[in-house]
């Protein structure tokens, strides 16, 4: 069906899915009309609805890149009822997808600074697309530091990509978990903590946050004690979404609506919205 | 001189419309005067002042088929729902027609809510001017009035032995013909006078209200049963579901309430609006300060329902009166 509205999404297939971690795993998905899989563009921090048909659709971030033309790719924590039905799904299963919807991650202004990537757990997530294209355009950029934090091990995302992005250059990967297992030598740090003890500079740098609530709370504080301003922390919020489009007034805060004015803002923008999310 | 159309002939151009289009207008139902398709002339209610709920269901609809899912041979094809006839909804109060100017705001931007566009394409509005004003209505306050015209396609206004005819679309121009009407050297009723509420600089109160323990207060005796929005010609929260029944899906999208716990509470539990003052303030704050500042008028159009329906009493006219007093925060 071509349909002109943008409540109907396109049909797509799950190619693979790979779990990231226990509860985490990758999707690829491919939209099935060569044409607009052709013309699907998106940048870093947009993020897309998928349908698992017969249960929903959620929002999730984009983890993908799209001047690498390979498949949609989200991250997936089985966490409520569409979740749970997309880790049922088999490769090959027709899934839909609307989008891309929201801002995105201000990376032209990134360019020739250095930045602090902070992830905690499947909030991680978003943030990979701002990693990719760093790495894939090194020159650009300063240096690099990624602190990539979960509640223990076995919750870190994307583990097998680390050694690639620690063996890039001006890169460092700093990974820290709240419970450490029998095999972890690494840090064992709340990720708020991790951030005082790297002493992150901020000169010429900007800090792009996802997490949970409470992690992005505490950061903030260490971050602005460092003397980090508003304008150098980006961050991207989530809400309850049921459109993407600013229609059925779900993840309003304030006057902003997360899926149309962000989910990108800065800790500036934040500042100014009225409701505190 | 006005355009005049007699009773008699007023209700057979209703039962003519009826042949070949959807006519809706207030029936009685149950002891409530609602909009509802009527099949004759007989069931349409002429004294009422305005019906229990408004007209939004016919733009959009309480529940709504966004699209159906199929499974053949192992492939999955989206089929839309049924293009429906048009309609012409008869006896619209001017407070409600203004109401479907105000949802046009948010679902006509760009990219337009393609099913609140196909109603509104395929539906013609025929409003009826007050004559008295309803005792909670506050129209005139909010930007409207008892002959506000906005979003109508026609206007007919109550006289002697038939009513005074405002031709004011296309749409209203290709429903009714020239034939039935006749002129008449009579002069448009006095409005009735509405109850003013201090609605003049509401916005920015509203700002300085927003931390204030007020919503808190206010909230405490909500019961959250959602009737305010429902009752609303503007509220237009939506929410989507799939349900699936003899193996066949249907998305629908359906009303929903901010007033509703858990409105915002996403997967894994997070919700940023958990306690009712704060979901209490976001109604209030969007109709009186949110929506004014995405799209420029107010989000209410003082028809008075929510006001008349409120088991508890929580009355906007109040609420206005109240943030106009508040002084700006220490």
């Amino acid at each position: 069906m071509k349909s002109d509205s943008p409540f109907v999404p396109y049909l797509a297939t799950l190619q693979d899915s790979i779990d990231l971690t226990p509860d985490v795993r990758l999707f690829r998905i491919e939209i099935d009309d060569p044409e607009v899989r052709a013309n699907f563009d998106y940048s870093p921090g947009q993020f897309i609805f998928v349908s698992a048909f017969g249960t929903g659709e959620s929002p999730f971030g984009l983890t993908s890149v799209a001047y690498r033309k390979g498949p949609l790719e989200v991250a997936v924590r089985k966490v409520g009822t569409v979740t749970g039905s997309l880790h049922e799904l088999e490769p090959g299963a027709a899934v839909g997808v609307r989008g891309p919807f929201g801002n995105h991650f201000p990376l032209d202004e990134f360019k020739g600074k250095n930045v602090h990537i902070i992830g905690g757990g499947i909030g991680f997530a978003p943030l990979r697309p701002v990693i990719l294209t760093i790495l894939d355009h090194r020159a650009d950029y300063g240096e690099l530091l990624i602190i990539n934090g979960a509640r223990t091990p076995q919750d870190l995302v994307f583990a097998s990509e680390f050694d690639t992005w620690a063996g890039s250059p001006k890169t460092k990967l700093e990974l820290t978990v709240d419970a450490g297992d029998k095999s972890w030598t690494g840090r064992v740090a709340l990720i708020p903590s991790v951030v005082k003890e790297l002493n992150l500079s901020p000169d010429n740098a900007v800090a792009v946050i996802c997490g949970p609530p409470i992690m992005i709370h505490f950061t903030l504080i260490e971050l602005k004690k460092l003397g980090f301003g508003d304008n150098q922390i980006v961050t991207t919020l989530e809400g309850k979404m049921k459109c993407g489009l600013g229609k059925c007034a779900r993840c309003n805060v304030g006057e902003k609506y997360i899926c149309k004015d962000g989910p990108v803002f800065t800790l500036e923008q934040i500042s100014k919205l009225l409701e505190q999310f | 001189m006005s355009q005049f159309i007699s009773k008699q002939h007023l209700l057979s151009w209703l039962g003519q419309l009826m042949e070949n289009r959807h006519l809706v207008a207030p029936a009685r139902v149950d002891g409530l005067i609602l909009f509802k398709e009527v099949g004759r002339v007989e069931d349409i209610v002429f004294d009422y002042e305005n019906t229990t709920l408004s007209p939004k269901e016919w733009f959009f609809p309480k529940t709504e088929t966004l699209f159906y899912v199929e499974r053949k041979d192992g492939k999955v094809e989206l089929l839309p729902p049924e293009i429906e006839k048009e309609t012409v909804i008869f006896g619209i109060r001017p407070c409600d027609a203004r109401g479907i100017t105000i949802l046009d705001l948010p679902y006509l931007a760009d990219p337009a809510d393609t099913f609140y566009r196909q109603h509104r394409e395929k539906t013609a509005m025929v409003g009826l001017s007050c004559l008295t004003a309803c005792p909670e209505c506050f129209c005139e306050s909010m930007g409207s009035g008892p002959q506000d015209t906005a979003g109508l396609d026609i206007m007919l206004t109550e006289v002697k032995d038939g009513y005074l005819v405002e031709i004011l679309t296309e749409k209203g121009k290709s429903l009714l013909s020239e034939g039935l009407l006749s002129t008449a050297d009579l002069p448009k009723p006095k409005a009735p006078k509405t109850a003013a509420v201090p609605s003049e600089g509401v916005v920015q109160k509203m700002r300085q209200a927003f931390d204030s323990a007020y919503w808190s207060r206010v909230a405490d005796r909500c019961i959250h049963c959602n009737v305010c929005a429902y009752v609303c010609p503007t509220c237009y929260c939506f929410d989507v579901r799939d349900y699936t029944d003899k193996g066949r899906t249907e998305r629908v999208r359906s009303w929903e309430s901010c007033q509703s716990p858990g409105f915002t509470k996403i997967a894994g539990g997070h919700d940023p609006r958990a306690n009712k003052g704060a979901r209490m303030r976001q109604r209030f704050g969007h109709k009186l300060l949110y929506f004014p500042e995405q799209f420029g008028p107010l989000h209410c159009v003082g028809c008075g329902r929510c006001v008349r329906s409120c088991p508890v009493n929580i009355d906007i006219r109040e609420i206005i009166e109240d943030v106009q007093k508040m002084g700006a925060p220490k």
